[in-house]
């Protein structure tokens, strides 16, 4: 047996993919409500009605209206085109920042999975240590040393969220480690490099790929929460979590101006959930089995 | 009055977190206690001692009294001194006390604890900010146990109203290492518990030398978050706060809640250090402030009437010391000035903000967006609120700024002077200084605003500080107070504050 490795489980997957996620009422609705979102974000400059950073004296605060169907802010922008332009930038950090966090998350599960013994002992134990650290003070310490914007955001996001990826590679490469495929490859000399890529990560790449969703929501929700404490997304940028930051002294009476950028939010981290979910069901995998971040 | 609201507020979470451990059981009904917030600008290291770095203001303002204070119209009026009299050339100022002032520990306010107090300014080891306004006091002679006489290292016309800072109060002879947590002065209220990150608590002063305060206490409460405060008060936590011209519309429909308003001088402000490229050339700091639309400003900040343009002068408008300068929006005026600098192209800097205060960062927003056609472009740097005065202020190139009014004299020597502990942008001119020295040693009301007039233009056209505005202070309190004047806090005679049963 000279070729790939056998990937087990992927018969189960034949009937195609999308098909058996949309069947389920959920998936459909959360994968309608994630590719609208990414619909938006990349078409949103050229449906906005206004320039996201026009500043009118004269425009302050007004309600919706048929001229700014969200309302103006605190500096007379509109809403509507803010909240449309605000999810791109998060998403944006998010998606290359979950690629590189499933990247190296998975290359280091897997490599300690393969490896075991004390290195395994050792590099567990440092990810628990910065694992009992609560995400958002890790991530605001970095930030604080760092600063803020796309550059430092993306590797600080990528570390802090790869360990769990780490855990989630390790448990499912696990399972395969001691499987004659792998033992066989072991006899035959082949490096460990080719072990991982070409023996146990096609066999984990269902669950990375899941796991790598799912960060993905949550991800988006940090950003947006870094942003509202004024660590994310640097003004004016439209951003979600910023708008609903500078929203927050008069959001009682110019609700428009929290409302709409936080339904924004909402949606699009409920719709990649329902999405995720979905797919996971539909290929197999039980999320809730593994211990996941 | 006259203090900058240096903050250190540990972020918009902490907000939340301080209402929470705020949340105080109510006090005896018999009890007439007042709640206000304090904004733990100097992140819990806030003293009593009246003239440090990290003075707690709103509490000492209530512990200690001034010699002299200003009154509502802005005049002096005698507080712990009767009369104040200059010898012929102003260099000797003798100071007659009021008879019969004690302080909280039952000892009497003499001219001791006058000169004690004041040479107290210039002690090296305090650090005090103070240090830049009265510099000059040399000594403090007692003649008897009512008179004090200080003597300054030069003519100084003004020197009355310079002793009506915030900050120079009188305490205890001898109790300098002890008055940062003693609080013992002869002002309304005694301290009865200081805990600066949590609730600090003052109680009246029946022997007060104006009369028996109202109040039974008074509490301050740390809330570092601006919106947090005006929640706490919203929610009926606090009694009193100042708030913003766009939280006006909160308050709607409250008829349990009184608003007032009254023009002041203090301002949000950028500043662009002189002392670090490109803002070295006078030339790039005058562009980068004539290339802002003022008025626009003011009005995108703070909506209508609640501001009073300004042309980067920190002298308050009924100052009788302010310069009258025009300052239209001149993009191309920017322009020519950035390539007769060398950056034909236009400049780009970073420029630091955070969240400590309602509009911090809006007001950078909005400069942003006003400059970029003269080719300046702007990045907005967002630092964490926590340690902004610290980390950010006076280290950074191009920071948001925040002061409260001051009279003239003070302002223009603390936050310009030549190497003085506050001058924020680094400015250092011995031309500016000579006028300030000027305007001090002049006796002729005439000749010393001239000298100041001067200095303030010279500001506009080579300084390194963009004051857009001066913005109004509102207050949002509750109905059932009664005693709260239009007047900044310090000034304020919280001893006739009263409750009312609400």
């Amino acid at each position: 047996m000279i070729g790939a490795a056998p990937e087990i489980g992927r018969n189960a997957r034949q009937p195609r993919l999308l098909a058996r996620i949309v069947a389920r009422p959920s998936g459909a609705v959360g994968l309608a409500l994630v590719i609208l979102h990414v619909g938006v974000a990349l078409l949103a400059p050229f449906l906005v009605p206004h320039d996201f950073a026009a500043q009118n004296a004269d425009a302050i605060l007004l309600p919706p209206s048929t001229r700014y169907w969200f309302g103006t802010d605190m500096l007379g922008r509109d809403v509507f085109t803010r909240t449309l332009l605000g999810g791109r930038e998060a998403m944006l950090i998010c998606t290359i920042a979950t690629a590189l966090a499933v990247f190296w998350g998975g290359i280091v599960g897997i490599l300690v999975a393969l490896v075991g013994g004390w290195i395994d002992n050792a590099v567990m134990r440092c990810a628990d240590a910065l694992m009992s650290m609560p995400w958002i003070l890790f991530v605001m310490i970095f930030v604080a040393a760092l600063g803020t914007g796309t550059a430092t955001l993306i590797p600080i996001l990528s570390v802090s969220y790869g360990l769990s990826v780490v855990y989630l590679a390790r448990s499912a490469a696990l399972e395969f480690v001691t499987r004659d495929f792998v033992l066989a490859a072991q006899a035959r000399g082949e490096s460990r490099r080719t072990i991982i890529f070409r023996e146990l990560l096609p066999n984990v790449r269902d669950s990375l790929a899941v796991q790598g969703a799912m960060q993905w929501s949550w991800m988006i929700l940090g950003v947006s929460s870094l942003s509202y404490l004024g660590m994310g997304v640097p003004p004016p940028n439209p951003d979600w979590g910023l708008m609903v930051a500078d929203a927050r002294s008069i959001m009682s009476a110019a609700p428009w101006t929290a409302i709409f950028p936080m339904l924004a939010l909402s949606s699009l981290i409920i719709g990649a959930n329902l999405a995720v979910d979905a797919t996971a069901k539909a290929l197999g995998i039980d999320r809730n089995a593994r211990g996941q971040g | 009055m006259n203090f900058a609201r240096r903050k250190l507020n540990i972020g918009r979470m902490a907000g939340a977190l301080a209402l929470l451990t705020a949340a105080w059981s109510q006090p005896a009904l018999a009890d007439k206690v007042l709640r206000m917030a304090h904004d733990l600008s100097m992140g819990g290291s806030e003293s009593l001692d009246p003239l440090s770095p990290v003075r707690f203001w709103e509490v000492n303002d209530l512990l200690y009294s001034r010699l002299i204070r200003l009154t509502e119209a802005g005049e002096m009026e005698p507080e712990l001194a009767l009369s104040w009299e200059p010898n012929a050339d102003a260099t000797e100022w003798t100071i007659r006390l009021r008879d019969g002032v004690k302080f909280h520990d039952g000892s009497a306010v003499d001219a001791e604890d006058v000169k004690f107090s004041l040479e107290r300014i210039n002690d090296p080891a305090l650090e005090s900010p103070v240090t830049s306004v009265l510099g000059m006091i040399q000594s403090v002679e007692v003649i008897d146990p009512l008179t004090a006489r200080v003597v300054l290292s030069t003519k100084h016309a003004g020197l009355p109203i310079l002793l009506t800072d915030y900050r120079v109060r009188i305490i205890p002879s001898g109790s300098g290492d002890t008055i940062a947590s003693s609080g013992i002065g002869s002002g309304p209220f005694k301290l009865d518990e200081y805990d600066p990150e949590g609730t600090t608590r003052l109680v009246a002063n029946p022997d007060y030398w104006e009369g028996a305060p109202k109040l039974d206490s008074i509490e301050y409460v740390a809330i570092p978050d601006a919106d947090a405060r005006i929640q706490a008060l919203l929610g009926g936590q606090l009694d009193f706060s100042r708030i913003a011209p766009e939280q006006e519309p909160l308050f709607a429909g409250r008829s349990d809640f009184v608003l007032s308003e009254f023009p002041a001088g203090g301002w949000f402000g950028l500043v662009f250090r002189t002392d670090t490229e490109p803002f070295t050339d006078p030339r790039v700091r005058k562009a980068v402030r004539v290339a802002v639309n003022r008025e626009e400003m003011a009005k995108l900040m703070t909506g209508e009437g609640h501001a009073t343009v300004t042309c980067d002068n920190p002298v308050k408008a009924n100052d009788p010391y302010r310069a009258d300068i025009v300052c239209p929006q001149d993009i191309d005026l920017a322009r020519k000035l950035l390539a007769e600098a060398g950056y034909p192209d236009g400049i780009s800097f970073d420029l630091h903000t955070s969240n400590l205060e309602t509009g911090m960062v809006r007001f950078a927003e909005v400069y942003q967006q006003q400059v970029a056609p003269a080719g300046i472009k702007v990045n907005i740097v967002m630092a964490p609120s926590d340690g902004y005065w610290d980390d950010v202020w006076m280290k950074e190139t191009v920071v948001v700024t925040s002061w409260d009014e001051r009279p003239a004299d003070q302002i223009l020597n603390e936050a310009y002077r030549s190497g003085s502990s506050w001058n924020e942008s680094y400015f250092s001119n011995p031309e500016f200084d000579a006028l300030l020295d000027k305007a001090r040693a002049s006796l002729d009301f005439a000749e010393a605003r001239q000298a100041m007039v001067d200095a303030q233009v010279m500001l506009f056209e080579a300084g390194g500080t963009l004051i857009p505005y001066q913005q109004n202070i509102q207050f949002a309190y509750k109905k059932s107070l009664d005693g709260i004047r239009p007047v900044i806090e310090d000034q304020m005679r919280w001893h006739l504050v009263d409750k009312t049963e609400e």
